[in-house]
């Protein structure tokens, strides 16, 4: 039978990343005997973490260089690793650090490697990867006949794999050279990115998309940006949302009208702006073009307050479309909100 | 100090808001009507140009060198555009740019094409490109690039590179949480796959086109043919994911029994 | 803020430097290109670099070549002539002419606006020839209109093609994404041209340090090829003024979409449909058939159509449903979608072609010719015309002055079958200033009498021609619910076109997401339209006071991409992010300034616009 490897840095306390124990549910489904390769200077705590997960053995390579995600000593720890498995398939997660140094494994192994795999699976005992191409708008379903195959996974797209009871597996520690030549790089600290508003929230369990229509004039012939900003940033508050807008009101912030303040380019949704990772959104006072909605790629329930009818919404974009007022709708969820929090 | 070779990797891909549908070809998967598209310079290979070039001007003795594998006609009609931002020499191959092409190969023909260049010094070598492409999206092909030019240094997600007293370069890296890693390293050679990076795009200027243009038309005649394929890959979908759904379009409810639903789904988990 | 620190305005000499790359520059680009390569012939060396060759450049606006044009089915003459071994194979979308025909459309709605005369004579073709699904077929071309020798093109890919193969000489240089904001003049001579400012705000306020002001590049000859409203064109005839006579009063925009046809699609490449009647009679349409199952479906909405309602777009969507087309369309995808203004004036509206240091050829130097409706093949015979004349002057070392210029171009141009058959064009459409009848029969007749006769006097001012709704609409619609319906519209800032068209009896278009979408759809998906920051609005409307009294708002109606927006307090909003740079706004503002010629709306050089190569 074929071998699987399921390769990982630790964390800094030697435990497992959560998007590792992602990437074993991938592992397994796979097929195969599940391996586990970890690297780090710590790596005990990840071995323990394993048991009753149907790994059959963990293979470790522990080092103080390796405290440092860093190209040339993670490459060399993950080739060892993968060459004392001796697997055909290696299954990695898609953290920063393991994704600096995959591709290069691949090659260093005579391997190929294919990333953004959302999905693997085995038909006819055959491995199939499901990838994303050009941006996350084609998505293709493959086969290699190459071998090693490394096989990088999105987070989010496996749930983490349960413990079922049992005993810790194995470990078999893994020695690794690291000589200066590796090591001629230092990591020196992290920064972290200024504070403000936070409305960009890459956890939050809804996306709240913004439209231009909160800027237009009211029932009242007048616009009211004041009590749009309150409301939304009302309900970002009261629901942890992640804030997107489209391009439009974007770029009326960019002209310096008096609209939401908060605002900025890096919340636009589609278009050139991001596609977030949401299991929800609720998008309000936007038309819903094809050029936005692109950008709702990867939102997979979706509900839209617009006072027309006929906007891009109501043509299969959403699951729902609330043709009312977002103003009247809004100041009623956010009490709701508010209500059920106190 | 002596000036830095800077190389930067990168290739064209469809303008941003292009409509993109796969469609089989005898070479494999391809893009619709891919030789009509307008194309542009890869967005984050951009970047890293216009980095090396922000480098360059720094530092007396520097160069930049643009390695492109695509269709020499597309080429010619993006240096139209780039050629205008920032002065650089270019070495073409003429062969595919489709996302669908194989990294492993490309990397081989690039790694290939930089180890060819004229007076090529590894201590001064800098290896630019974009962290992803817009076509492949993989993040791949420049990493394998410096695996087979056996350089132990690298770094991706790059938004940040400033020169230390002594030659150290000094890197920051997007991690997790919307952080950078900062990394020190003792110099070149080091490979960099670019993000955004702080700087604005540089604005068209004449006078660096018509330079830049001397360069790069012979550079274009002269690109040897290059072809790349799909590798040992067989695709068995390649598809546009469905995006119509059955939309329940509420007329007749009131705000407060609107915000009731809302709520009650917004609370599931 | 000290002069130190604001970038100074860079110069530089060339010896020709082009404005815009359309037809005419392609014409003129080829001709020359290919004389500065012929290895053959002595070198043509530079005045502005001693030493180098000659420094041809071409600065075009749009973001890339073929990105700013649309066309196009046409005789090609002279393009054959330049291109001998033309092969439509190796060009997208390209096909010969096979089967050409003539339709007029009936009214299936019964909202277009047909004058006692044309209802008369719909209903005697109903009587006596029958309607084949609501048309009657022309039993034949006439000769002045067809183009069965020649080309269907997608002009943003033949441009293309000609620009690859112009650039791969190595001997002249090509800049998309360059605007010109306009030519250096001293007095009436042209020294060169001035590249649009960058890193600006939308006033044109430099923006800190990313302030870049345009190039100043000074050139021995300017060559102003940038379209029916182009910059430098309008500057030109400002500050030289026009030829005695002479005016710009006839315009249209012609707005299409390009659909892929659906698999079983009866339609073979190479077919051409022209059609007029509807939606309104004075609106003329084409269906053109280009090979795999592509087709380019558009309509031409004309400055003299009083209508200040003049929504292209919606107009366009009920064209596409006709009976006659529809069944060719209904199940078919839109691929790209464009729109351009096109100078009807044709001769009457040529303008000075040559002065000293400057020469013009193509759609701004009066080349289209509307009788025979076309203007691509005209402007790239003007240019190659321009540079046989040229090449003559730099092999004899002369001067580009005026009279230099006029003994070899303009000769030329007088020569040539573009002045004869302008000629025959110059009144053709006079009649349709009566009405539809009076112009189809004025065509006519300065068709079959090789213009010697013609119906109806010269147009007026395009601003003078614009009516109130109120007598628009007069029988059809009381002047209470128009007065309600602009309210409503105010208070939402919508245009009035659509609740006005509702109103008058057009169905409301049932949107597919497939070929019938939303306007912004159309502008996003279809024409790709996207513009870099850093410059200023490139449309401005240049007394508020003026548009604040200004009752028609038709710049709003007519704005092909909702780019024009009703405004606070009366000045229209513009965003620039979604300008097609189409012009149609420029024609349609019915506000003269105040002893000029001038409009209240001034339309100028800007970067961005259309991001497709397939119009």
């Amino acid at each position: 039978m074929d071998t699987t490897l399921l390769l990982s840095p630790t964390e800094a306390d030697g435990t497992l990343p959560r998007a590792a124990l992602e990437a074993l549910s991938a592992a397994k489904a796979a097929g195969g005997t599940v391996i586990v390769g970890l690297f780090g200077a710590k790596t005990g705590p990840a071995a323990a973490q394993l048991a009753g997960t149907g790994v059959a053995k963990v293979l470790a390579a522990e080092a103080a260089p390796l405290a440092q995600p860093r190209y040339g000593t993670d490459a060399a720890a993950c080739a060892a690793l993968a060459r004392a498995a001796g697997a055909t398939v290696i299954v990695a997660p898609a953290l920063s650090r393991m994704a600096r140094v995959a591709a290069g494994v691949a090659q260093r192994l005579g391997g190929r490697i294919d990333t953004h795999v959302s999905a693997l699976s085995t038909e006819g005992g055959a491995l199939s990867a499901t990838r994303w191409y050009y941006k996350q708008r084609i998505e293709a379903k493959l086969q290699r006949a190459e071998r090693p195959w490394v096989l990088l996974v999105d987070p989010g797209a496996y749930p983490a794999a349960a413990a079922a009871g049992g005993a810790a597996p194995a470990v078999e520690p893994v020695a690794v050279e690291l000589g200066p030549e590796l090591q001629r790089s230092q990591v020196t600290g992290v920064h972290a990115p200024t504070s403000g508003e936070q409305t960009i929230r890459p956890d939050a369990k809804l996306l709240f998309v913004a439209g231009a229509g909160w800027t237009k004039k009211q029932a009242d012939g007048k616009p009211n940006p004041e009590k749009a900003g309150e409301l939304i940033l009302g309900f970002l508050r009261a629901a942890g949302a992640s804030l997107g807008t489209s391009k439009s009101l974007t770029d009326q912030a960019g002209e310096g009208q008096k609209v939401l303040e908060f605002m900025t380019h890096l919340n636009q949704v589609g278009q050139t702006g991001s596609t977030p990772r949401h299991p929800r959104g609720l998008s309000t006072c936007c038309h819903g073009e094809e050029p936005h909605v692109v950008g709702w790629r990867f939102i997979r329930e979706r509900r839209a307050i617009n006072l027309d009818a006929n906007c891009g919404w109501a043509r299969g974009k959403a699951d729902v479309v609330y043709v009312a007022d977002a103003f009247a709708v809004m100041e009623k969820v956010n009490a709701l909100l508010t209500a059920k929090k106190t | 100090m002596p000036g830095y070779q800077i190389v930067v990797l990168g290739s064209i891909v469809p303008d941003p808001l292009q409509t993109l549908e796969p469609v089989a070809t005898p070479q494999g998967p391809g893009l619709k009507n891919e030789a009509m598209l307008p194309h542009v310079l890869d967005p984050w290979a951009g970047h890293a140009l216009y980095e090396a070039a922000n480098l360059a001007a720094k530092v007396p003795g520097s160069k930049v060198t643009l390695v492109a594998l695509g269709p020499k006609q597309k080429l010619q009609q993006v240096m139209m555009a780039v050629g205008q931002k920032v002065p650089f020499e270019l070495v073409a191959l003429d062969g595919p740019a489709s996302g669908f092409t194989d990294a492993h190969e490309v990397a081989a023909k690039l790694a290939d094409a930089v180890q060819k260049l004229p007076g090529l010094d590894r201590s001064a070598l800098l290896l630019f490109g974009g962290w992803e492409s817009a076509s492949r999206g993989a993040g791949v092909t420049l990493q394998m690039v410096g695996e087979r030019l056996g350089i132990p240094d690298q770094f991706f997600g790059v938004d940040e590179l400033s020169v230390k007293d002594g030659g150290a370069l000094q890197i920051l890296e997007r991690v997790e949480g919307g952080k950078h890693q900062v990394s020190v390293c003792a110099g070149p050679p080091a490979v960099l796959g670019w993000a955004t990076g702080n700087l604005p795009e540089p604005k068209n200027n004449p006078q660096v086109g018509m330079a830049n243009m001397r360069g790069v038309m012979p550079a274009l005649q002269k690109a040897p043919a290059t072809p790349v394929g799909t590798g040992g890959v067989k695709f068995e979908s390649v598809a546009v994911p469905k995006v119509a759904r059955e939309t329940r379009v509420v007329k007749d409810m009131s705000p407060d029994e609107i915000a009731k639903e809302l709520v009650e789904w917004i609370s599931q988990d | 803020m000290s002069d130190e620190n604001v970038p100074q305005r860079q110069t530089m000499a060339v010896d020709v430097a082009c404005v815009g790359f359309g037809p005419a520059t392609a014409g003129f680009l080829t001709t020359l290109s290919r004389r500065l390569a012929d290895a053959s012939k002595p070198p043509l060396e530079s005045a502005a670099s001693p030493g180098m060759p000659l420094q041809v450049l071409c600065y075009e606006r749009a973001d890339d070549v073929g990105f700013g044009v649309s066309g196009v089915v046409t005789r090609a003459r002279a393009i054959k002539a330049a291109f001998p071994d033309l092969d439509a194979s190796q060009i997208p979308m390209a096909t010969p002419v096979r089967d050409e025909k003539v339709l007029y459309l009936l009214d299936p709605v019964g909202a277009s606006r047909r004058s006692v005369t044309l209802r008369a004579a719909d209903k005697t073709l109903r009587a006596f020839h029958g309607a084949d699904r609501d048309s009657f077929e022309l039993p034949w071309a006439p000769a002045f209109l067809h183009k069965t020798d020649g080309f269907v093109f997608s002009l943003g890919q033949l441009l293309q093609w000609m620009a690859g193969q112009v650039m791969a000489t190595g001997t002249v240089q090509i800049w998309p994404g360059t605007p010109v904001a306009e030519a250096l003049v001293e007095g009436k001579a042209v020294k060169g041209v001035r590249l649009l400012d960058q890193g600006v705000d939308r006033q044109g306020r430099p923006e800190g340090g990313a302030y870049m002001p345009g190039m100043d590049v000074h050139a021995a000859l300017t060559v102003v090829a940038d379209g029916p409203v182009g910059a430098v064109g309008q500057q030109l005839d400002e500050v030289i003024g026009m030829p005695p006579g002479h005016a710009r009063r006839e315009w249209a925009v012609g707005m299409k979409l390009v659909v892929d046809l659906p698999e079983d699609t009866p339609l073979q490449a190479g077919t051409v449909l022209h059609t007029f009647g509807f939606p309104e009679p004075e609106i003329f349409g084409f269906l053109y058939v280009h090979p795999d199952r592509v087709a380019s479906v558009g309509i031409f909405v004309p400055s003299w159509f009083e209508s200040p309602v003049r929504t292209t777009y919606r107009y366009l969507q009920h064209y596409v449903q006709h009976p006659r087309l529809w069944p060719y369309l209904e199940k078919a995808k839109l691929r790209s979608w464009g729109a351009k203004s096109i100078l009807e004036s044709g001769r009457r509206g040529e303008p000075f072609l040559a002065g000293d240091g400057f020469a013009r050829i193509g759609e701004g130097s009066g080349s289209t010719n509307v009788l025979t409706s076309s203007g691509v093949d005209e402007a790239f015979a003007t240019g190659v015309q321009l540079a046989e004349g040229v090449i003559e002057l730099l092999e004899a070392k002369k001067p580009f002055t005026r009279e230099n210029l006029e003994a070899v171009y303009v000769a030329r141009r007088r020569d040539s079958w573009v002045e004869r058959e302008g000629q025959v064009a110059e009144k053709a459409r006079d009649g349709f200033q009566k009405g539809v009848v009076t112009g189809l029969m004025g065509m006519a007749l300065s068709g079959f009498t090789g213009g010697r006769m013609s119906l109806g006097d010269e147009p007026p001012h395009p601003a003078d021609q614009i009516g109130t709704l109120e007598e628009f609409y007069k029988g059809k619609i009381p002047a209470a619910d128009i007065a309600r319906i602009r309210r409503e519209c105010a208070e939402k800032g919508v245009p009035l076109h659509d609740a006005l068209m509702d109103r008058a009896g057009w169905p409301p278009v049932p949107m597919d997401g497939q070929v019938l979408v939303s306007q912004q759809d159309a502008l996003l998906m279809g024409g790709k339209v996207q513009a870099p920051p850093g410059y200023a609005d490139h449309v401005v409307f240049l007394d508020p006071e003026l548009c604040r009294g200004c009752g028609k708002r038709v710049c709003v109606e007519i704005c092909s991409a909702e780019a024009i927006r009703p405004g606070d307090g009366g000045t229209p909003a513009f965003d620039r992010e979604k300008c097609v740079h189409c012009g149609a706004c420029l024609w349609s503002c019915p506000t003269r300034l105040p002893g000029t010629d001038r409009v209240n709306l001034q339309f100028r050089a800007g970067a961005g616009g259309l991001h497709s190569a397939e119009n």
